[in-house]
């Protein structure tokens, strides 16, 4: 990761938007995305999150709160912070009946400036459908248009809202390179997404939205150390599954004949695993819980602080 | 000024454009077809002068006009409601829907992403509005200028260029107030409906406003008045088609103004 004291590539200052319905979709927000970074920015649908994307390349206009992008003001500054950041949309219209070809070299001329050999290197790489209408290509295919235009200018920063949704495994691996690669070349990314297992694979540190509230930021590694383990323990004798006391902040989620069903934090299994070693054991499976778990487990807790 | 969506609006709209060209290409030759049967005709002339004045002022021949003349009947024909009315409906359909339609169908997320400032994305479709009313209005300058020659309607050339452009002001004004309006509020359905319901009112006042005597000091608002409605017979005025224009200019810029200040809509 980059070193902090560089001009982050976003900072908001409780950045809020209020539309002019009355809906409240973000509200007090403060992030900071560093260079050379990769942010996942998870949330449900609805959670705030194209509203956070929106405002920083200024397409909607912030109620409360400011924000910069690499260090410009996305008011202010908002054809120079455009300038520098890829966007991809989260929802993707493009001309149908120009081709995706036409398409991008009308957007390479908006833009003023593309690196003509990166775009056509990211046409090669995704296989992008060239030369037909935009009206007979597949979502995924139309999806890759709009990534190859966020990357073509080779951005500072790139700000992708579900950017995967509708492309195959495959190319969502090969997007992930993409991302990782920009972030090595020290460029920032903005990912975002409702699904963890999108994000987890690929970015440093996770945000993770809900009701237009940031809930919580952590390093993904970090998310993953609070998570509970699900550890299944079969005893030889049933009776001992019954019986088994649980070290503390062990939960005991199930006992069903020999089979004793427990959850454990990362820091209470040297415990269990002794208390449990005493007895004669058939078996003992300990897996971690997915981010999605952990993920339903913060929405809980937002939930009873609410 | 962003080059590529003044080349994008009129790309976008060519095919539409070629039709609205030869639309008015046709009818020109059509009206024009059937002049030398009405030329000096006086049984017409005479019967078309008993015409309730209302008609006759809404047809551009009030005060003496005659219809057995080229000028006369191309006016009634051509200049005082049908050309003016195609050419209008162009753009006012071009001018809502090249920004605020293109809003509701979600085509401008992107663009306006890219480093443009919306202002001059405004002003860049309003050239394309622009360069679209001057290919149809080129249009029927050179069929009416064919015409002329082949049927015989005794025209001045320069008359039917100041009919043209006084047109084409009209056109300017309604297209731009229709892309104005769009960028504000962001409504296809308004961007549409206040210009078509004003050049309505507009033609009306323009049209009536000698004989409905309390129509009489709203005419200096009809820009339909203002460029005048017998064009080939007495010309245009052109203070006021400056007028017109200016007023079309001012639309604009506050549709440009008015843009920066709202938050960009998702479908």
């Amino acid at each position: 990761m980059a070193a902090v004291t560089a001009t982050p590539a976003i900072d908001t200052r409780g950045l809020g938007k209020t539309y002019a319905s009355g809906v409240e979709a973000l509200s007090g927000l403060d992030l900071r995305v560093e260079q050379g970074e990769i942010f996942g920015y998870l949330g449900p649908n609805g959670a705030g999150k194209s509203t956070t994307i929106r405002l920083l390349v200024d397409l909607i206009r912030p109620t409360e709160g400011r924000a910069s992008v690499l260090g410009l003001d996305t008011r202010r500054q908002s054809v120079e912070v455009r300038r520098r950041v890829g966007y991809v949309p989260g929802d993707l219209r493009l001309f149908d009946a120009m081709t995706a070809r036409e398409q991008l070299d009308s957007l390479a001329r908006l833009r003023g400036y593309v690196d003509s050999s990166l775009r056509d290197q990211l046409c090669e790489r995704f296989r992008a459908v060239l030369d037909r209408p935009i009206r007979q290509l597949s979502k995924g295919n139309r999806q890759k248009v709009g990534i190859i235009q966020a990357f073509m200018h080779r951005p500072e920063l790139v700000v992708l809202d579900e950017p995967t949704a509708g492309l195959d495994p495959l190319l969502q691996a090969e997007v992930r390179v993409l991302l990782r690669e920009t972030a090595d070349d020290g460029r920032a990314v903005f990912l975002s997404s409702h699904s963890l297992d999108e994000v987890q694979h690929v970015a440093d540190r996770v945000g993770i939205i809900r009701g237009g509230r940031l809930i919580d930021v952590d390093a993904v590694h970090t998310l993953r150390e609070r998570a509970l383990r699900h550890v299944t323990i079969v005893f030889a004798d049933p009776s001992d599954a019954s019986a088994f006391r649980p070290p503390e902040r062990v939960r005991t989620d199930a006992v069903e004949g020999s089979v004793l069903r427990l959850s454990a934090p990362e820091s209470a299994m040297d415990a269990l695993v002794k208390a449990a070693a005493v007895r004669r054991l058939v078996d003992f499976v300990s897996r971690p819980a997915d981010l999605e778990e952990i993920f339903l487990d913060l929405y809980e807790e937002a939930d009873d602080a609410a | 000024m962003p080059l590529e969506l003044f080349r994008r609006g009129l790309g976008d709209h060519r095919r539409a454009l070629v039709g609205w060209g030869l639309g008015v290409i046709g009818y020109a030759a059509l009206v024009a077809s059937i002049f030398p049967s009405i030329k000096g005709a006086a049984d017409f002339k005479k019967l078309v002068q008993q015409y309730p004045d209302a008609l006759k002022s809404l047809f551009g021949l009030a005060e003496g006009g005659d219809i057995t003349s080229g000028a006369g009947y191309m006016d009634a024909e051509l200049f005082s409601l049908i050309l003016p009315l195609l050419v209008l409906v162009l753009a006012i359909g071009s001018g809502a829907r090249t920004f605020a339609g293109e809003e509701d169908r979600g085509l401008l997320e992107l663009r306006l992403s890219y480093p443009v400032r919306r202002r001059d994305a405004v002003l860049s479709k309003g050239a394309a509005v622009a360069a679209e009313i001057l290919v149809v209005c080129a249009c029927g300058l050179a069929a009416l200028v064919v015409l002329n020659e082949a049927v015989g309607l005794d025209l001045s050339f320069w008359r039917i260029v100041a009919a043209l452009g006084g047109v084409a002001a009209l056109a300017l004004f309604f297209g731009w107030l229709a892309l104005a309006i769009g960028a504000a509020i962001s409504s296809r359905m308004l961007a549409v409906g206040i210009p078509a319901a004003l050049a309505a009112a507009a033609y009306l006042v323009g049209g009536l406003h000698q004989l409905a005597g309390w129509l009489d000091p709203l005419r200096f608002l009809s820009p339909f008045w203002l460029v005048g409605s017998t064009p080939l017979q007495k010309g245009i005025d052109g203070w006021g088609t400056l007028a017109v224009v200016a007023a079309a200019s001012v639309a604009l810029l506050l549709g440009s103004a008015l843009v920066e200040r709202r938050d960009l809509e998702t479908p």
